[in-house]
């Protein structure tokens, strides 16, 4: 699937991902390939990416706001 | 006419202001790109939080959040973005003249009260009667624009969100130039607080979306997010149009000069030659004079 990270002053992240394991204000959760439209908001934490060579990135965020569409993971961060 | 040395005076001076003037242009060009550059690179993200806002408020009328309640207004506050540094032509003078008309007229029937981001409008403020609030800001105002990154205008943007939360104000407006391009800015007055509803162009998605923890959490939690990249927005455009001006104005400083002293160069060359040929009327002169 494909991921994009975007904060108001650049865009962090951009790329194709197999997992992504995010922050979610009533906790932790992951998304994989093909998972089903979802809206969450998100806490300060750290959004962990799995790429698909299996290398994770992390990258901290205040909060923020994920989207998934068509295979499409869109997070905005702050 | 003029003596030589004035003219020759007047022209070191104004080429010397020529260079000082297109110099700034140069440099106001270079903050150009990179203001504009800020503006591309916050465009996704403004783009993106509206669509999500869009999408959920449009199954979901919540019209009694704190932001988004509309009170009887008494108290009104004007955010008034402004630059640091003048010589930018009208930029400055256009958002007071704007500000000024707005409190005396639409809103005179209210208290106003004023809160300047930038140096100008807090030296023109501080003049009037306007009660001026932003000295307890958690980042000095003024500085912003020195480093304008989200990080430093989100606390700024809380701050407002607060004080309008507490009740002291029952709407906020905000005032700044808007960037069209290098040569045109259009000076903005754009409702802050309460939340304008935003429109929907009819065509909510039909996407079965899964929220967590639920629509009204996520609605809560945008509102805030997309008051405080409103701010930001406004202070990148007014940044952006600010260099703008000013290229514009010392491009039209450094043409006026180029003017003047073509101007000055060529009453120095009359001045030249009109001694030069008084001299030789001399000499001849002197020289009949000896044979006759």
């Amino acid at each position: 699937m494909f991921l994009e990270i975007i904060t108001p002053d650049k865009k962090l992240f951009s790329g194709e991902v197999k997992s992504i394991v995010l922050p979610g204000t009533d906790g932790k959760f992951g998304i994989l390939n093909h998972h089903a439209p979802i809206i969450s908001s998100l806490k300060k934490g750290t959004v962990k990416v799995t790429d698909t060579v299996e290398k994770t990135q992390n990258f901290e965020i205040k909060g923020g706001v994920v989207e998934m569409l068509n295979n499409q993971v869109i997070i905005l961060a702050e | 006419m003029a003596s030589l040395k004035e003219v020759r005076n007047r022209i070191t001076s104004i080429s010397s202001t020529q260079q000082i003037t297109s110099a700034m242009k140069m440099v106001s060009a270079a903050k150009l790109r990179r203001a504009q550059e800020a503006i591309t690179q916050m465009r996704p993200y403004a783009k993106k939080l509206r669509e999500i806002l869009e999408n959920l408020s449009a199954s979901l009328d919540s019209n009694d959040g704190t932001f988004s309640k509309e009170r009887p207004v008494k108290n009104v506050l004007l955010i008034v973005v402004t630059s640091n540094r003048g010589l930018a032509g009208a930029f400055n003078a256009n958002i007071i003249k704007r500000a000024v008309a707005l409190a005396k007229n639409e809103y005179k029937a209210y208290n106003v009260t004023v809160l300047c981001i930038g140096k100008k409008g807090n030296d023109f403020f501080r003049r009037t009667e306007f009660k001026i609030i932003g000295s307890d800001m958690p980042r000095k105002l003024n500085e912003l624009f020195d480093k304008l990154t989200y990080d430093n205008v989100a606390p700024v943007a809380e701050k407002i969100m607060e004080v309008y939360a507490k009740g002291e104000f029952d709407k906020i407006d905000i005032i700044y130039n808007q960037f069209k391009n290098a040569a045109v800015q259009i000076p903005t007055v754009e409702q802050f607080l309460p939340v304008v509803a935003t429109k929907t162009e009819g065509k909510s998605s039909k996407v079965d979306y899964i929220f967590e923890p639920s629509k009204e959490e996520i609605v809560k939690d945008l509102i805030p997010r997309s008051l405080k990249t409103q701010i930001y927005k406004a202070l990148l455009d007014s940044h952006a149009a600010e260099h703008g001006a000013r290229m514009t104005a010392m491009h039209k400083a450094t043409d006026n000069a180029k003017d003047l002293l073509r101007e000055l160069k060529l009453s120095y060359n009359k001045a030249r030659q009109a001694s030069i040929t008084n001299e030789i009327l001399e000499i001849v002169g002197g020289a009949e004079a000896l044979n006759g």
